[in-house]
């Protein structure tokens, strides 16, 4: 009976765990340098909100992570997944910004300093707490134990030296009015942050404006980089993530405009055809929903004078 | 002979309202909805009354929801529409005249996913029942207010923006005005909402009523839509009698 029982618990038990592994796997992009890719979907319970990039730098002084992923449990798995290719310890985590698949996982990396822009402290500080729930209604178990864990180093702007790398930060903003981005000066990767992404379609949660972020985009695309890992896409080592980026924020800021101009409502908005060239984008068609929320109010306002 | 004539009479009645169709809706408030809002009139579940809101409200305190009973021009009495699932269910209801065509967008606050209701009421008497249903993270009926929380609010309470745009043989009248929409359900907050609007030509004669209910969103955005190209205003007044106007 008792034998039966256990059968019948391991029965129970294993797929659940199973189903809730993230099968990290630390791919090298550069010398030094892993990515951990995740999936272009949404969040949702099979993917654990494992739909985003993180990475790390081993340098010669200790590792340098850069984004935690969407959960206390991922970040366990990240964990791991660097002590596989490593054992060198971790001595810096580096968050590019405050939205929750980039920074839940920081509960596992609690013994080490968490740096991120003044910014991103205080937008964590303000929206963590609903992100996360909202995170737990979108991909369910995966989020058990996580809970929101403040930077506890504030970065600027600037050089910083971490062994044999030195890393570039740079300040931006187009994203979610604090992003970092980081241009690792030995191995010429670009960590863009969500300031770039390719072949998923773009967040506007934050933004402070799509003219913001082209400007951004000028910016990055000017350093010295060899490979640009997007926050959510494929690595390229050409400028066509920056392309697409630039036309498709070009046509959302065109599209919002034109039908603030002919008076359409939100509803017919979300509605309107998304160009050809863009099929390729995932999931755009769910982001206009979001942007046209997000941002629509604005172009409305232009459109609609004080009387 | 008597008997065959009641007989005869209930069948045509109940073939006249014939079965309202399924409702598209996952709905378990239907039957107290009906009840309440539509009376002992027959109606049907209709998707001639296009009932457009976003399949998921990326910000609870602004969904927007959009009603096109075009389908119906002519004959349209009354539209109301009602999110299911809200402490404060009642959206608005609107009496469109003879020049205004039976569609409005407005932006709603939801506590909840909820199946949204626009029932148009024919001249026939019927209502025609359009449905929609928007998936959420909710709390848009009991967060702060936004507007609240601007410095300087009070001093644009009422301000209007609006312009008239051409569509066609119409005009599209989009108007945003500055309203806090207080329903009451903020801690210390009482109701304090746009409860009235009228639209009006330039000489001042009635082309549509509108009663809004307080699960209209902050700053309330509209767009109507009328036959022709003249000019019109929109008057609105709060619950504490607060009057405001804007031209279109």
């Amino acid at each position: 009976m008792r034998l039966w029982c256990s059968l019948l618990l391991l029965a129970l038990t294993v797929p659940v765990a199973a189903a809730q592994d993230y099968h990290l796997q630390p791919r090298q992009i550069a010398a030094d340098t892993w990515l951990l890719e995740g999936s272009r979907d949404n969040f949702d319970k099979t993917n654990g909100g494992n739909i985003v990039n993180t990475g790390f730098i081993v340098t010669d002084a200790g590792v340098v992570v850069i984004d935690t992923g969407p959960s206390r449990h991922y970040g366990q798995a990240m964990r791991q997944a660097i002590a596989s290719v490593t054992s060198q310890p971790i001595v810096l985590v580096l968050l590019t910004h405050h939205h929750p698949d980039h920074v839940l996982g920081n509960q596992a990396f609690a013994d080490v300093p968490i740096a991120a822009l003044d910014g991103t402290q205080k937008l964590l500080a303000e929206q963590g707490n609903a992100m996360a729930e909202n995170m737990y209604r979108l991909v369910g178990d995966w989020m058990r134990g996580t809970e929101v864990l403040l930077p506890t180093e504030t970065v600027a702007a600037g050089e910083r030296q971490v062994g044999n790398h030195r890393l570039r930060l740079l300040a931006l903003s187009g994203h979610t009015g604090a992003d970092l981005a980081i241009l690792d000066e030995r191995s010429g990767v670009l960590f863009a942050g969500d300031l770039v992404f390719y072949q998923r379609a773009l967040t506007t949660p934050n933004s402070p404006g799509l003219e913001v972020w082209l400007k951004d985009l000028d910016t990055l695309q000017a350093l010295p980089w060899k490979l640009i890992v997007p926050g959510h896409g494929p690595v390229a080592s050409d400028a066509a993530p920056f392309a697409q980026m630039r036309d498709y924020l070009g046509w959302l800021d065109g599209l919002l405009r034109g039908s603030a101009a002919k008076g359409l409502d939100m509803n017919e908005v979300i509605r309107a055809p998304i160009a050809a060239r863009f099929d390729g984008v995932n999931l755009s068609r769910y982001e206009l929903i979001r942007s046209v929320s997000h941002l629509y109010p604005r172009y409305e306002q232009q459109a609609l004078p004080l009387r | 002979m008597w008997w065959n004539s009641v007989l005869l009479a209930l069948l045509l009645t109940s073939a006249a309202h014939a079965s309202p169709g399924k409702d598209p809706m996952p709905s378990v408030m239907w039957q107290f909805y009906q009840q309440k809002m539509l009376g002992d009139k027959p109606f049907v579940f209709d998707d001639k009354v296009v009932l457009q809101a976003p399949p998921f409200a990326e910000d609870s305190r602004q969904v927007p929801i959009q009603v096109d009973a075009r389908a119906y021009a002519g004959q349209v009495e009354k539209i109301i529409a009602w999110a299911e699932l809200n402490p404060i269910p009642r959206i608005f209801s609107f009496e469109p005249g003879p020049q205004v065509q039976p569609l409005l967008a407005i932006r709603i606050r939801v506590e909840q996913a909820t199946p949204i209701r626009a029932a148009v009421l024919t001249k026939d008497g019927v209502w025609h029942v359009g449905s929609a249903w928007v998936e959420a993270a909710g709390g848009g009926c009991t967060a702060p207010s936004v507007v609240r929380a601007q410095e300087g609010w009070e001093e644009r309470l009422g301000q209007i923006h609006a312009a008239r745009f051409i569509h066609g043989n119409d005009s599209r009248l989009r108007l945003r005005v500055d309203h806090p929409m207080d329903n009451g359900m903020v801690g210390g907050v009482p109701e304090f909402y746009l409860d009235q609007a009228q639209l009006r030509d330039e000489q001042g004669q009635v082309l549509a009523n509108i009663e809004l209910f307080p699960a209209v969103a902050e700053n309330p955005v509209i767009s109507l839509e009328v036959q022709g190209h003249d000019q019109a205003r929109l008057w609105l007044r709060d619950n504490s009698g607060n009057e405001f106007e804007g031209e279109f």
